[in-house]
């Protein structure tokens, strides 16, 4: 729970670690994150490290309208590049390797980006006043969030949540130069993935979300069964992907996964990396990427994933996601080879 | 030259979004305004102290349209921004 409402704005090193409501007032949970590096693979592991770091560090609640009040306080990195993907699919990979980049920060899945994206959906009717708020709200966290704390960085790595791809669009309408790359794998492989080890978005309370994306009503999204609804939206984001792949996006298939091709996003990115960073990557890349000790090993579970698949699985998957898996697929395969 | 006293209040942030648009937050009301592209250049003008007059020549110099009619904009503009106690005295 917030320790305190505060009307006054948060000093530099305080991060907004949370969207949420209190009192019924939407704003910001803050956290004095002073001396913390955002290492773990996840934004929020960092935040609970934080917490259980002996320190009792001081957190607050302001409403969004601080963000704007901030705004031109912080000497921030500009975005470098964005990674979208549908779940499952080697993108904390990607993003471990981005970390690897001298002087970079990476915000991987930050709840107060992911959320307010989410406001878009529950909030926010196209073209109105509020589309234009939230938008200026994501502006503002990405811009706190990306505070320069050593003087030194450069880069800025926006690791989105699966079902922020929904939103491109308004997203790529902030930051219309920076650019992006979509992550996806074998619908089946990855429903396999999602039913085995169920993630919050699957089973979220407000299913407004997961009824945009699938375009179906929240009362129809309550009685599916994991299965069609993890096909339904994966299903809809390679739509979206195949829809909007353009000279500042690329497509990168869960197969493709290798450290050249990692290189090769990265300079994608404009973030070419070195000698050193790449032995880094490397030996990132042979341990599990979302586990924060980094001792855990990675195993590639391709064949795994189709030997666990069911026939629920297979039959949503055949019914909403190869189609348009398979399109997506050509249309990767006829872009030019260095964005393949 | 039409003068204006009035400059926007210190309750008041600004900030721009999407090309020439922005977003007024009246901190005290918790009240959001967006502002069209002429809206913010009466805003950004006021906030240099500029007349009205001033204000008005700016967005002839860059739009196709007469003083007459930019100066009632700017005024009606101002009109609104008052309205809504979004201006201070200088």
């Amino acid at each position: 729970m917030p320790s305190s409402i505060a009307q006054s704005i948060p000093p530099p090193g305080w991060f907004p670690v949370d969207a949420v409501v209190v009192e019924g007032r939407p704003g910001l949970q803050w956290m004095d994150m002073s001396g913390i590096s955002l290492s773990e693979p996840f934004f929020q592991q960092t935040v609970e490290r934080a917490k259980s770091d002996g320190t009792n560090r001081r957190e607050l609640f302001t409403e969004f309208d601080s963000l704007l009040q901030m705004e031109k306080l912080f000497d921030s990195v500009q975005p470098t590049g964005f990674i979208f993907h549908s779940s499952r699919c080697g993108s904390t990979l990607v993003a471990n390797a981005c970390r690897a980049i001298t002087n970079s920060i990476v915000l991987s899945e930050a709840n107060a980006i992911d959320k307010l994206v989410a406001r878009f959906i529950t909030d926010a009717a196209e073209g109105g006043v509020k589309e234009s708020l939230y938008s200026v709200f994501l502006r503002g966290v990405v811009q706190v969030l990306s505070q320069r704390r050593t003087g030194k960085e450069q880069h800025l790595f926006i690791k989105f949540a699966c079902c922020s791809f929904a939103q491109i669009e308004r997203i790529r309408r902030i930051w219309p130069n920076v650019p992006w790359l979509f992550l996806y794998r074998d619908p089946v492989e990855t429903i396999v993935s999602n039913v085995r080890d169920i993630p919050a978005w699957l089973v979220d309370d407000d299913r407004r979300v997961l009824a945009s994306i699938t375009g179906r009503s929240p009362a129809e999204v309550a009685e599916m069964n994991l299965e069609e609804l993890c096909a339904r939206t994966i299903g809809s984001f390679f739509s979206t992907a195949h829809g909007l792949a353009n000279d500042n996006g690329i497509l990168l298939n869960y197969t493709q996964l290798s450290l050249p091709v990692i290189s090769r996003v990265l300079s994608f990115f404009k973030a070419s990396p070195s000698t050193k960073e790449l032995e880094t990557i490397a030996c990132a890349s042979q341990a599990y990427s979302k586990e924060a000790s980094g001792k855990k090993t990675f195993v590639a579970d391709t064949d795994a994933k189709q030997k666990l698949a069911s026939v629920a699985v297979r039959e949503a998957a055949a019914k909403w996601a190869i189609e348009p898996y398979q399109l997506l697929e050509q249309k990767r395969l006829a872009m030019p080879e260095e964005r393949q | 030259m039409t003068s204006t006293n009035l400059m926007p209040g210190k309750h008041v942030v600004v900030t721009d979004f999407d090309g020439g648009e922005g977003i007024l937050v009246d901190l005290t009301t918790k009240k959001y305004y967006q502002l069209n592209e002429t809206a913010m250049i009466v805003w950004k003008g006021l906030e240099k102290g500029k007349t009205t007059g001033e204000i008005a020549a700016d967005i002839t110099s860059s739009y196709e349209v007469t003083p007459d009619k930019a100066q009632l904009s700017v005024e009606r503009i101002v009109d609104n921004f008052q309205t809504y106690k979004l201006l201070t005295a200088k």
